[in-house]
């Protein structure tokens, strides 16, 4: 057993951090939200990097040795409070196009991913926070030679910037079954796509989608017809593996920040950090840290093993960093006092994106029921 | 022991009721309960409508123009302005600084300010914090020099809730360094509406601006304008913090947002069951209304108490903690059960045609952030949980 980054780890995690030091600050991801041309520059200077080569094996064209190499990308995202849908894009869209697509499709689609010419969203759901594809709003109809596709999900994430959107559609079956869900590869300014674009709480951008008898054909399938449910559900446990590792760079920057604070705010006529209840409550930061990160590299770990193994990891992984999160989050704030809820530190802007997280892909009583249901089969 | 109310108070109960369902503007109630912020005008409107009924100071005696209520009939108010979704008013002027007047002002302070405080003419401010005067407020650094009738102000108030809204701010302010700290420091009232005092908006989680910084520099307040005596504003702090924590148990609103919490719980969820079918969800909601109750019935405990000639004393921190901390949790219940609906940033909501999120859904993950304070201000829960500790066990 290696808990540790192998060196191409090492080597990716070294660049992505150098890049973020230098090209990232709360201030200029201020910017960055009402700068849509900046949003794209920066994108443009990522991909050119290659970062998004970590999302994709060398067989398909990247440079990933390992399908934890998302997680050491998007845990220095989540120290450096990065808000670039990578992870819709590159893991989970990624993802998808690895599994859905084959031959010069594949190529070209993950060629324009790695170029960064191109963004993703999944469009799977309805109003929960993008956890499953088995009650999508979504239902397309035989057409001629292809489908058409009408549905409305309130909040797509991503679903602002995106080129092409993934849509989960029903094509058989009944909500609530795995299988009859079809995935189709949808550019996102088809005819009978309208979109409003908003930010979500945590300012990552989103958009209301909206399909209005979007005529596709047969060749935008991803996978087979009404198998989609299951590439989104390894889809997902790739995000959520990732985000697990965003969740940890946040979480280890919030210590590093409340112990530097408490060090240096006095009250009473001694640093913050001279008080013992104090001290305890950033020991169990660190408790909530450990326990959540070593789940975090198991979940990362398991995700090219025996998908039931790999399932029952993945919810576990999420249930405890989600609950570690929102402990971390909530103290780091509480420490610094009123200087924890002012927009003009990021500790509350870590507290908003960590609650995100605790939600996003299902919260703890859906990952908490997941694992119950596999470990009760096993 | 006896858990049934007072005919006369439950009596008060039903016309409070009553007259919030035929004078409460249904838009204000909107507004309220799904924490949007109800413009200055709207405000004043509300307080017409409750001057006229006689219940706009609710916490002032009746010789001061308020209902004369006692403690019980108080928490009746709080409650049930709380369900009806009433706007709270202006609650720094009257329920903070009116009762401080009442007790401790002069007789031509008395005359002078509460009457503007009825009218609504007023808007006051709490200036107690400063950058270095926190949970350790003694340590506050703004100045006052007596020069001839008038003191010569300045320094620097942090995190003065509606400031930018107020004309004026009463502040704690160091008259003397000589001796202990408390023993240093008087009562101002100072008029922001003049050269050198300059507020800055703060911006808090989820893009409020509830808070600011005020500066205050070179600025001449006449020595009538103290309240107390110079250097006894310690004991008018005590009393004053005393009402607000009590205030902070916010058991009507608490009230609210527990019914709202328990009428979501009932509806489908994306998954197309009823939520209530989830049991971890149900057992969560389960445990914060208990969690309510016990919390209310404190309240009542501590007010019962009081009613038998006992003073609050440090056990309203009790409710200071438990009030914050469920509010907290309600809103965190409340946000969670609307998905992804409830993670919406309300400042960049597209408002053309169809709403994207229902309405009561869009302010729902602002107002779960915006609670993030409760914990912190008015004596954090570390600071509540020391007052316990030593004022009450004695350790
Ligand atoms: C939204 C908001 C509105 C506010 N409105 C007003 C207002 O209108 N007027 C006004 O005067 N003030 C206002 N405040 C200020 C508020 O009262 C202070 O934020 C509060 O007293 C805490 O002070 P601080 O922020 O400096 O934190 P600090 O005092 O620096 O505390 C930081 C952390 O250290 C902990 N800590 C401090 N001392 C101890 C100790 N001895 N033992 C254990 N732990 C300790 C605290 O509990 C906290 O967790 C407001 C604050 C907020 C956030």
């Amino acid at each position: 057993m290696d808990f540790n980054y192998d060196d191409n780890q090492r080597m990716l995690f070294d660049m992505v951090d150098r890049f973020l030091t230098d090209k990232h600050d709360l201030a200029k991801r201020a910017k960055l939200l009402t700068d849509p041309a900046a949003e794209a520059a920066l994108w443009r200077e990522m991909a050119e990097l290659g970062l998004m080569g970590a999302a994709f094996p060398e067989e398909v064209g990247g440079f990933s040795t390992s399908p934890a190499d998302p997680y050491v990308v998007m845990e220095r995202f989540g120290r450096h409070l990065v808000t670039q849908p990578f992870l819709y894009t590159a893991v989970i869209g990624g993802r998808l196009l690895i599994e859905g697509l084959s031959g010069a499709d594949r190529e070209e689609e993950i060629g324009m991913v790695i170029a960064g010419e191109r963004q993703l969203a999944l469009a799977a759901g309805s109003a929960h926070m993008l956890r499953s594809a088995e009650d999508t709003a979504f239902a397309a109809v035989p057409d001629g030679n292809g489908w058409k596709i009408s549905g409305r999900m309130p909040a797509v994430l991503n679903g602002d910037r995106a080129d092409k959107l993934i849509v989960a559609a029903r094509t058989a079956g009944a909500s609530g079954e795995l299988a009859g869900v079809t995935l189709f590869l949808v550019a996102a300014d088809a005819a009978g796509i309208s979109r409003r674009n908003f930010r979500m709480i945590d300012a990552q951008g989103a958009a209301e989608v909206v399909l209005d008898g979007v005529a596709v054909g047969a060749e935008s399938v991803l996978g087979s017809v009404d198998g989609g449910a299951v590439l989104v559900e390894t889809a997902l446990d790739h995000g959520i593996a990732a985000t697990c590792g965003e969740a940890i760079g946040s979480m280890e920057y919030l210590i590093e920040a409340t112990a530097e604070y408490t060090r240096t705010r006095e009250q009473y006529g001694a640093p913050l950090a001279k008080f013992q209840v104090l001290q305890h409550r950033m020991a169990d930061m660190y408790i909530q840290t450990q326990t959540a990160k070593s789940m975090a590299l198991v979940a990362a770990l398991s995700l090219d093993g025996d998908p039931a193994e790999r399932m029952r990891m993945v919810s576990a992984a999420k249930a405890q960093v989600g609950r570690s999160a929102k402990y971390v989050g909530y103290q780091a704030v509480q420490l610094h006092g009123g200087m924890g809820v002012s927009e003009e530190l990021d500790i509350g802007h870590h507290y908003i994106r960590l609650n995100f997280i605790n939600q996003l892909f299902g919260d703890g009583a859906f990952h908490l029921r997941r694992f119950g249901a596999l470990a009760q089969a096993a | 022991m006896d858990l049934s109310i007072d005919d006369k108070v439950q009596a008060l109960r039903e016309e409070m009721r009553d007259f919030f369902a035929k004078n409460l503007p249904p838009e204000f109630a909107r507004k309220t309960l799904i924490g949007e912020k109800l413009t200055k005008d709207e405000h004043k409107q509300w307080h017409a409508i409750l001057r006229e009924k006689g219940w706009h100071v609710p916490l002032w005696p009746k010789e001061h123009g308020g209902p004369g209520w006692g403690p019980m009939e108080r928490l009746i108010w709080e409650e049930e302005s709380g369900m009806a979704g009433a706007p709270r008013l202006n609650h720094v002027s009257q329920d903070l600084l009116g009762p401080v007047l009442i007790e401790f002002g002069t007789p031509e302070q008395k005359a002078e300010l509460l009457p503007r405080i009825l009218s609504s003419e007023d808007w006051w401010c709490q200036g107690f914090s400063e950058p270095q005067a926190g949970s350790d407020l003694a340590n506050l650094q703004m100045r006052a020099v007596r020069d001839g009738d008038d003191y010569i102000v300045t320094g620097t108030k942090l995190w003065t809730s509606y400031a930018h809204v107020s004309n004026k701010i009463f502040c704690l302010v160091r008259t003397s360094t000589d001796g202990p700290k408390q023993a240093g420091i008087s009562f101002l009232l100072i008029d922001m509406e003049q050269p050198g005092v300059t507020v800055s908006p703060i911006y808090s989680l989820g893009g409020m601006l509830s808070v600011n910084e005020v500066q205050i520099t070179d600025v001449r307040v006449p020595v009538t304008n103290l309240v107390g005596r110079e250097g006894g504003a310690w004991d008018i702090t005590k009393f004053l913090l005393g009402n607000e924590r009590l205030m902070g148990a916010w058991i009507g609103v608490n009230m609210s947002l527990a019914r709202q919490v328990r009428e979501r719980l009932g509806r489908v969820g994306a998954d197309g069951r009823k939520r209530s079918e989830n049991s971890v969800l149900a057992q969560r909601v389960a445990e914060v209304e208990t969690d309510l109750l016990a919390l209310r019935y404190t309240t009542y405990r501590v007010l019962a108490d009081e009613l038998s000639g006992k003073a609050p004393g440090p056990e309203v921190s009790v409710i200071k903690v438990r009030g914050g901390e469920i509010m907290q949790a309600l809103s965190e219940l409340l946000m969670e059960l609307a998905e992804i609906e409830g993670m919406v940033h309300p400042l960049s909501m597209p408002h053309d045609g169809v709403p994207v999120v229902p309405d009561e859904l869009e302010h729902m993950a602002q107002q779960f952030f915006d609670k993030r304070k409760l914990t912190i201000y008015g004596g954090s829960s570390e600071i509540q949980r020391n007052i316990i500790a030593r004022r009450l066990l004695n350790v």
